[in-house]
């Protein structure tokens, strides 16, 4: 009678970090943190499995360096490095601020560390393709 | 078109019953001027196209914090939410994160659950012009509306997560504690589920209708855990130099 | 639950007082409120804790009735209200021809008062209107207006009565002119569902007249709104009255962060339906600046109606029992000959247990229950255990 019913309609989804409605710039930082973070881990153990290739000699190697110079994969190589940037940053601002420092400066920090990581991917773009 | 002229909108709203097998949303065509709000519309349509649509609300000015429901995603107080300027469709959802009871009503449960260890008083010291005038007292900013606790990413995943308006009521409790033990609240909070949950997005602040800035207290309660945690390291660093 | 004593339909004050006064002398009580818990007309008012100073000249019962239920509900809902006190405040001569007899009219009521220069007053208000003429101090205070019920809910819950939101009143059940109990639709499962009940009890407010219609009684009671305006910042820190008899936009008080101003009246015949005509919301800005000047330029946050129950005149036969001055209780079984029901209704918001106290006295006589009321001692629930309290056994 006192109508409590209570179905799972509602309640926690896992995925529901990722509803962008109505959402602000902390929370994008958040997202962005997580799926920077995840794509770098995966970046890692790709990494080591590339590197795997020496094991099986200079030729193998070699070859796999020349595909990773095609231009695709500098593109990616950048994109690398702006996730390095993001999560690094932004990681430094999570840091300062959940510790209590500069809190009330944190829009400011997200924007400085927006700038940063913009020029840091400039910098990668033009060193990469100059 | 003349500014008296009401204009329709387009409310699109989130519907079920406990027993059906999924939500549906409803759609109603509401007019509406320029200071009506989402609970005017909702109320409207109550009344005139479904007498069946659920809600809570009790004061209609931003006291109560019972009209807490999701407007085109971001969590409001449909009481002081205009309309106007929203755009022609309107989505209008309850709270995320608390079992819908029916329509757009959650269950508060969870929410008291986490907010009552607290056992924050509902009355705080207010500030005074000059420290020679009485002592005055003034109701707790926070309103207990659940926005912060929908909104916030984090508690999206971890059910278990204190969740800002807990921790902001801590808190609280810290800087005026009315008979409650610091050490105590301290070691509620300092807890993988509890303040150190926090991943600083900060969208707690940016919902609370009431100016609560819960993030900004959970940055203070950590703040003053690893003060306090620091202090000990050192502490017993001196200890042990002595013969 | 078996069979309720008492159905109460009506989640309001009223409601949740009678609940827990009724549930606290052992009987069996179910409440049934269409809405959310106080979505009806006590959420919506401004959050005064009476002194009675108000009605001290024209209405000296409500006054003393005030008064003492000001204390009582500081005792047994101790830290549901901003204890700061409250001023009446004299801006114009003729308010300063009202304010001898005011305190004499206070004092013979019981209420403290205590006079203050307009010096005095501004130097604990600093926002008042620095033309004030005078001020006086009196006990008023400022309370939560959802959840000071809420704590009688809660209360009510833990001794066991069954309260149901979101579950509204279609029709009484009748055995020809006796009331057996509600017919009721739960909106949140969509059913339908019968509740048989020894008596049932109309404590729906401005609605009691609908309600008692199911039934073919009648209730001269008709919905009388004001407006109210809500402004951002907290422009005063207690209660401000203007010094004269009751008038629009008369009171400003502080509710956390905001400042509300009201009230104004006038009477209209579906309590569903209330504008806010915007002449009343200019009226409040007005009057409300003459008492603290910041209120005409703050900014806007709300401005709503809520329909108070106004007892008029019944034509013809007896018009119910005046049980106290501000409210009244019909058995309609002696003014309508339908046995099974009663209505409550009137007060105001800080008179709620004392309304509860008469009433409940009315349901246990008619149900031939001799247990006193002890709701004057009983120190009430957080109004959090209403979301997490269970009940006893």
């Amino acid at each position: 009678m006192t109508g409590k019913g209570l179905r799972a309609v509602g309640g926690r989804h896992p995925s529901r970090w990722l509803d962008p409605r109505g959402r602000h710039l902390g929370t994008w930082a958040f997202v962005l943190n997580r799926l920077t973070g995840l794509g770098l881990v995966a970046y890692l153990y790709l990494h080591l499995i590339v590197l795997s290739t020496l094991l099986r000699g200079p030729e193998a190697w070699d070859g796999l360096v020349a595909v990773f110079r095609r231009p695709v994969f500098l593109a990616l190589d950048v994109l690398l490095v702006l996730g390095l940037a993001v999560h690094g940053l932004n990681g430094l601002r999570v840091a300062l601020v959940g510790s209590g420092l500069l809190v009330d400066r944190h829009k400011a920090l997200l924007v400085a560390a927006g700038v940063l990581v913009g020029l840091v991917g400039l910098v990668a773009a033009v060193r990469t393709f100059a | 078109m003349s500014e008296d002229q009401p204009r329709m909108v387009l409310l699109r709203v989130f519907r079920y019953r406990s027993g059906d097998e999924a939500p549906r949303y409803d759609e109603f065509r509401v007019p509406i001027g320029p200071r009506t709000t989402v609970l005017d519309a909702l109320l409207g349509v109550r009344r005139l196209q479904d007498p069946t649509l659920t809600l809570r609300h009790s004061c209609l000015h931003a006291s109560c914090g019972t009209c807490g429901m999701r407007v085109n995603g971001r969590e409001v107080l449909a009481c002081v939410t205009r309309l106007d300027g929203l755009g022609d469709r309107v989505v209008v959802e309850p709270l995320a994160g608390a079992p819908v009871v029916g329509d757009l009503v959650v269950d508060m449960e969870g929410f008291y659950r986490r907010l009552g260890p607290s056992g924050r008083p509902l009355v705080r010291a207010s500030e005074q012009a000059a420290p020679e005038l009485p002592d005055l007292e003034r109701f707790e900013d926070c309103i207990e509306c659940g926005l912060c606790l929908s909104a916030c990413p984090v508690a999206a995943t971890d059910p278990r997560y204190l969740g800002p308006a807990a921790l902001a009521a801590a808190g609280r409790l810290l800087e005026e504690p009315r008979g409650a033990d610091p050490a105590a609240v301290l070691g509620w909070v300092d807890d993988a589920h509890g303040a150190w949950r926090c991943h600083v997005a900060f969208e707690c602040s940016e919902v609370c209708p009431a100016g609560v800035e819960p993030a900004g207290a959970i940055m203070g309660l950590r703040r003053r855990l690893l003060r306090d945690r620091l202090s000990r390291l050192a502490g017993l660093h001196d200890r042990e130099a002595r013969p | 639950m078996d069979r309720p004593h008492v159905a109460i339909v009506g989640g309001g004050g009223t409601g949740a007082a009678l609940a827990h006064d009724l549930a606290l002398r052992g009987l069996r009580v179910m409440l049934l409120e269409r809405g959310e818990l106080t979505s009806g007309t006590t959420g919506r008012h401004h959050g005064l804790l009476h002194s009675g100073a108000r009605y001290a000249v024209a209405d000296a019962e409500s006054a003393v009735e005030c008064i003492q239920e000001n204390r009582i509900l500081r005792r047994i809902a101790s830290g549901s209200f901003e204890e700061n006190g409250g001023l009446f405040v004299a801006v114009t001569d003729e308010d300063m021809d009202y304010k001898p007899g005011f305190l004499a009219a206070c004092a013979a009521c019981g209420i403290p008062t205590g006079e203050l220069t307009p010096a005095e007053a501004l130097q604990i208000e600093p926002s008042l209107n620095p033309a004030l003429k005078a001020a006086v101090w009196v006990p008023d205070a400022t309370m939560d207006a959802m959840r000071l019920p809420l704590r009688f809910f809660a209360s009510a819950r833990r001794n066991g009565a069954d309260l149901c939101p979101f579950t509204e009143v279609t029709g009484l059940l009748r055995h020809g002119a006796l009331v057996t109990g509600v017919a009721v639709h739960d909106h949140l499962s969509g059913r339908d569902a019968e509740v048989p009940a020894d008596l049932v009890v109309n404590a729906t407010g401005p609605w009691c007249e609908r309600l008692a219609g199911m039934a073919g009684a009648d209730v001269p009671v008709r919905p009388s709104p004001g407006v109210l305006l809500a402004l951002r910042g907290r422009l005063c820190n207690r209660v401000v009255n203007r010094l004269h008899p009751a008038g629009d936009g008369d009171i400003v008080l502080p509710q956390r962060a905001l400042s509300v101003v009201g009230t104004s009246a006038w009477v209209v015949t579906d309590p569903d339906d209330l504008d806010v005509p915007e002449e009343h919301v200019q009226a409040m800005y007005r009057e409300g600046a003459r008492l603290v000047p910041a209120v005409a330029a703050a900014g806007f946050r709300a401005a709503w109606s809520a329909a108070r129950p106004l007892v008029g005149a019944a034509g013809g036969a007896s018009s119910g029992r005046q049980l106290s001055r501000t409210f009244k209780c019909f058995d309609h079984a002696v003014t309508d000959g339908v046995e099974g029901l009663v209505t409550i209704t009137g007060g105001k918001a800080t008179t709620l247990r004392a309304m509860a106290e008469a009433a409940a006295d009315v349901v246990c006589a008619k149900l031939g229950v001799q247990v006193p009321c002890r709701t004057r001692e009983t120190v009430l629930e957080p109004h959090t255990a209403y979301y997490t309290g269970g009940r006893a056994a």
